[in-house]
């Protein structure tokens, strides 16, 4: 990834690239597919109209969480079914990953489960690949909890899935 | 963290949804539109084009205003307000005969009577008869326009005249 992107066509680039990633991120606060496009999609415009720098990938995902809670916060129905959600696991919403066989599914499954604390940390470090210290800025939180809440992720996860040989 | 890393393994296999191919689009658009200066792109709905949306409380009010004073400066040049000394208002007619200043033609003339005293009965040198003595104050004001460039001049000045008018005895 280049340093500064300033040519416009650039950011096709990036967003091919990161894309994928940051929607999965948004989706962590919002179940529904479309929402989480909304939210990148402002996101995206947001921080690439500031110019900042894509390396600073801590910042980028700080944008996509403000955008998230911002949605959320100014639609508490959406909010309070989103939670309702979130709680029933309803068998209705997209699915967030392309499965190759059963035992994703039910790692998929288990990912759900965790909260939402765990889940974006465990987001952003296993499909987009940022260290903790890049977690705690998008986070406003210490690396070390950061870290903490990966680790007890990994811990629920591991009790809750058996790794297929 | 070695004892995860079957897991972690397991969970880097799952591949994340592709975005949909308009989120592209939407985003290519909003950064045009950033570009363009035409405002943000808001969570859920691409911002709308900005319509023109007249307010119809101020515009009929500045056409109220511009009709009331188009009235008023109608009034003024037709009619022009009385005062406590107005006497008569004698308007000239312009002559085909009138000297052009420049490009300047003459378009208007008018003539305004503030006081007429009557000063008696005298008697005029070498005449056999009183005449009747009348003295009249006005403001006469004439006025130019360039009928090309819509220019205007305007000279008014005060006058005073007296006039001697003949007394018959009968």
């Amino acid at each position: 990834m280049e340093d500064v992107v300033t040519h416009e066509e650039d950011w096709k680039v990036c967003f091919a690239e990161l894309g994928p990633g940051l929607v999965l991120f948004a989706r962590q606060f919002v179940r529904q597919l479309p929402d989480a496009e909304d939210i990148v999609q402002e996101a995206f415009v947001k921080f690439w109209r500031k110019q900042h720098s894509i390396e600073n990938r801590g910042l980028l995902y700080a944008t996509v969480r403000s955008v998230a809670l911002d949605l959320l916060r100014r639609d508490s129905r959406r909010a309070r079914r989103e939670a309702a959600a979130s709680a029933e696991m309803e068998q209705t919403t997209e699915p967030q990953f392309d499965f190759d066989d059963g035992a994703q599914r039910e790692l998929a499954a288990a990912i759900d489960l965790l909260p939402v604390e765990q889940r974006e940390v465990l987001v952003m470090k296993i499909w987009n690949e940022l260290t903790f210290a890049e977690i705690g800025e998008a986070l406003e939180i210490s690396q070390n909890t950061a870290a903490s809440r990966y680790r007890y992720a990994l811990a629920s996860l591991k009790k809750n899935f058996v790794v297929h040989e | 963290m070695n004892d995860f890393s079957e897991l972690e393994a397991e969970l880097k296999k799952l591949r994340p949804r592709p975005a949909s191919p308009d989120l592209a689009a939407r985003i290519e658009i909003g950064l045009a539109q950033e570009a363009a200066g035409r405002g943000t792109a808001t969570a859920g709905v691409l911002p709308k084009p900005r319509r023109f949306r007249p307010n119809w409380i101020a515009l009929g009010l500045g056409l109220a205003a511009a009709a009331t004073f188009l009235v008023l400066a109608r009034l003024n040049v037709d009619r022009p307000s009385k005062s406590a000394g107005l006497a008569l208002l004698t308007p000239a007619p312009i002559t085909p005969a009138a000297k052009e200043v420049d490009s300047l033609v003459p378009s208007a003339m008018t003539q305004v009577v503030y006081s007429t005293r009557d000063e008696g009965l005298h008697f005029a040198e070498g005449a056999d008869q009183p005449m009747r003595r009348l003295r009249s104050r006005k403001q006469e004001t004439m006025q130019w326009k360039n009928p090309q460039t819509g220019a205007s001049l305007r000279v008014s000045y005060p006058t005073e005249e007296v006039t001697l008018v003949p007394v018959s005895g009968q």
